[in-house]
């Protein structure tokens, strides 16, 4: 089979937004395969293999109800990008490190502020040097702070509430991240030394590839309500913050995958592809995983926050204020490369199952348990990053979530062209001057970088978001632009 | 010999070599040559020797770009010029690069992770070659 393959399967409509490839299309799936997507991106989709990885874990033992992709879905490492996948351990379920993926708790977290675009037009360049001379970024790039290995498991045990004592985060901060950045079950005793060497210089750093720090305005809001109650209001300028777990997360995914050599084989799992390398949840393998993963997920959730705090201190010195006077507050923070133990319901019985996302984000409704107060009444905020020329959203999780897709919305855009196909696209243009024509500042580390990143690489967002809003997955609040860019 | 190629997201690399010893020592400087632009300006001044145990050739093949990506990521020591020797339970090799000086070396993109994504070695009517994806 050629790696370029499209898809010839079967893709059966279930409806407008949601398509099925059935059980039967392949001996040893163990449920339906189904894709959120709508007639023009199904097109897409199909061009490439990702449909097939779709009904490859469709093959893992104890998943529940189907094998789940969203309408930002591309072709991933044995899972899709864009893939949902729930495993119950009372039905011999099965933790798998490419679930999650390399960047283990990738994730996005969105900042406002009590500005709006006329206030801060006037000093923009000016900020967007503080920020690029503040946020460590770019490849390997070190950063400011240094972490020996004793710190390093606070921070893997306690995530971000252990920078409370260095004055890098508040319990605001806290309340308004996922898990509050912090998964119980964490055991940093099971991260090797070679990604806590990865990882002392890298917290607070945000690396390069797809990663970004953006400024950006509120440009349009669907939902009065839902935007009031996160402070967000048009023309108001956010900060938006898209890393993960940097060299220590990848490190632990790759340990993990070497670990799990030989290891489905050896509990008599059958697996379509290798990269699905897998271990029965309630196995030493798969809880050897579950610890490091928990881990190396809170130490994201501080890369983000340490992110996020030079971020106003970039403020600060570019605008001349305290950070609190410019209220930056952070709106949420959300996890986008993920398993959790979460409830959910399905056949009809209520269990707790691992939930892999890999490039999907957690969208829980209204009055859900795990949604932090302020939200409680309008439903858990979603950030979905877009591309650095067009726009990115902010939503919020609908009950459609709970029962159709474990509690899960899409995360991004999803690219249109490969990484050499944008830098040879991009010859004899200038990507930095072209952003600046569509009022975006652009600061980067690395001229080839931004090409790979320009707009025209990704996907329109808004197609991605208006399923997921259709689909009653997450519905739109509001659409940022960003006006200013740093990248690695 | 060696090139990139396209995969969505990522990279590829495929490298032919008439041998097992020059296919590994292509498929590093490949790799090398996705974290720097310029890699005809790395010095061999610095010496390091790698020993690696491996019965699966392929998986070999992981584990020997897997170590020198983690020596570039935590050591800042891009090696680019390899002498080895495969044997029937693993590699030896001497590896001599330089340390990244940012002034003269064009950093160009940051490999998180080699994958097992379609990784292929297998001799071909002239020798050998191998495909991976590099996760970027």
């Amino acid at each position: 089979m050629s790696i370029k393959a499209a898809y010839d399967g079967p893709l059966e409509k279930v409806n407008d937004y949601c398509w099925r490839i059935p059980k039967s299309y392949r001996e040893g799936m163990r449920v339906d395969g189904l894709i959120f997507a709508d007639e023009a991106l199904l097109e897409h989709i199909r061009e490439d293999q990702a449909p097939e990885q779709v009904a490859n874990v469709a093959f893992l033992p104890g998943i529940q109800h189907a094998s789940l992709a969203m309408p930002d879905i591309h072709w991933g490492y044995g899972f899709c990008i864009g893939g949902v996948c729930a495993t119950d351990p009372e039905e011999g379920g099965v933790i798998s490190p490419g679930g999650v993926g390399y960047d283990i708790n990738c994730g996005v977290r969105l900042v406002r502020s009590n500005m709006f675009y006329q206030d801060v037009k006037p000093h923009l360049e000016r900020l967007m040097d503080q920020l690029f001379a503040h946020v460590p970024a770019g490849v390997g790039k070190g950063g400011r702070f240094h972490f020996k290995a004793k710190e390093l498991k606070h921070l893997m045990t306690e995530g971000p509430a252990y920078l409370k004592k260095y004055d890098a985060a508040t319990d605001g901060d806290i309340a308004h991240t996922e898990a509050h950045g912090c998964l119980q079950g964490a055991e940093p005793d099971r991260v090797s030394q070679r990604a806590l060497t990865r990882g002392e210089d890298q917290c607070g750093t945000l690396g390069s590839g797809n990663h970004f720090m953006e400024v950006q305005i509120v440009e349009a809001v669907y939902d009065d309500v839902a935007a009031r109650a996160m402070g967000l209001e048009k023309d108001m300028v956010c900060v938006m913050i898209h890393s993960g777990s940097r060299g220590l997360g990848y490190q632990v995914c790759d340990d993990a995958l070497k670990r799990l050599r030989g290891v489905p084989e050896k509990y008599g799992i059958h697996l379509p592809d290798r990269q699905l390398a897998c271990a029965p949840i309630d196995s030493k393998e798969g809880q050897e995983y579950i610890g490091a993963m928990g881990a190396a997920a809170n130490f994201a959730w501080c890369n983000r926050q340490l992110l996020m705090h030079q971020a106003r201190l970039a403020f600060e010195k570019a605008l001349g204020k305290p950070w609190q006077s410019m209220q930056m507050n952070l709106v949420y923070d959300v996890a986008h490369n993920i398993a959790k133990f979460e409830t959910h319901t399905t056949g009809g019985k209520e269990r707790k199952v691992w939930v892999h996302r890999k490039g999907a984000t957690r969208a829980f409704p209204p009055n859900h348990p795990e949604t932090p107060d302020l939200y409680k009444r309008i439903g858990q905020p979603v950030i979905i990053p877009g591309d650095m020329g067009r726009a990115s959203f902010v939503l919020v999780g609908q009950q459609g979530s709970m029962e159709q897709s474990f509690g899960t919305t899409c995360h991004g855009a999803g690219r249109a062209m490969s990484r050499t196909a944008a830098v040879k696209a991009s010859q004899g243009r200038k990507i930095e001057e072209e952003l600046r024509a569509r009022g975006v500042i652009a600061r980067a580390h690395s001229w080839r970088g931004l090409a790979e990143e320009q707009p025209e690489a990704y996907k329109d967002v808004n197609l991605v978001v208006e399923v997921v809003h259709q689909a009653n997955l997450a519905k739109k609040v509001a659409r940022m632009k960003p006006i200013g860019v740093v990248k690695g | 010999m060696y090139e990139i190629f396209e995969h969505t997201a990522d990279l590829g690399l495929r490298v032919e070599a008439p041998n097992l010893e020059g296919l590994f020592a292509e498929a590093g400087r490949g790799l090398a040559s996705m974290m720097v632009a310029n890699l005809d300006q790395v010095q061999p001044l610095q010496v390091r020797e790698l020993t690696l145990p491996g019965l699966e050739r392929d998986y070999l093949l992981f584990d020997w770009l897997t170590e020198l990506l983690y020596i570039f990521d935590t050591e800042r020591l891009l090696l680019v010029d390899f002498d080895l020797q495969i044997h029937e339970s693993g590699l030896h090799a001497v590896c001599r690069g330089e340390t990244l000086d940012p002034a003269r070396h064009w950093l160009d993109h940051e490999v998180k992770a080699i994958t097992y994504h379609h990784l292929k070695l297998e001799p071909t009517s002239t020798g050998w070659q191998a495909e991976v994806i590099v996760d970027i």
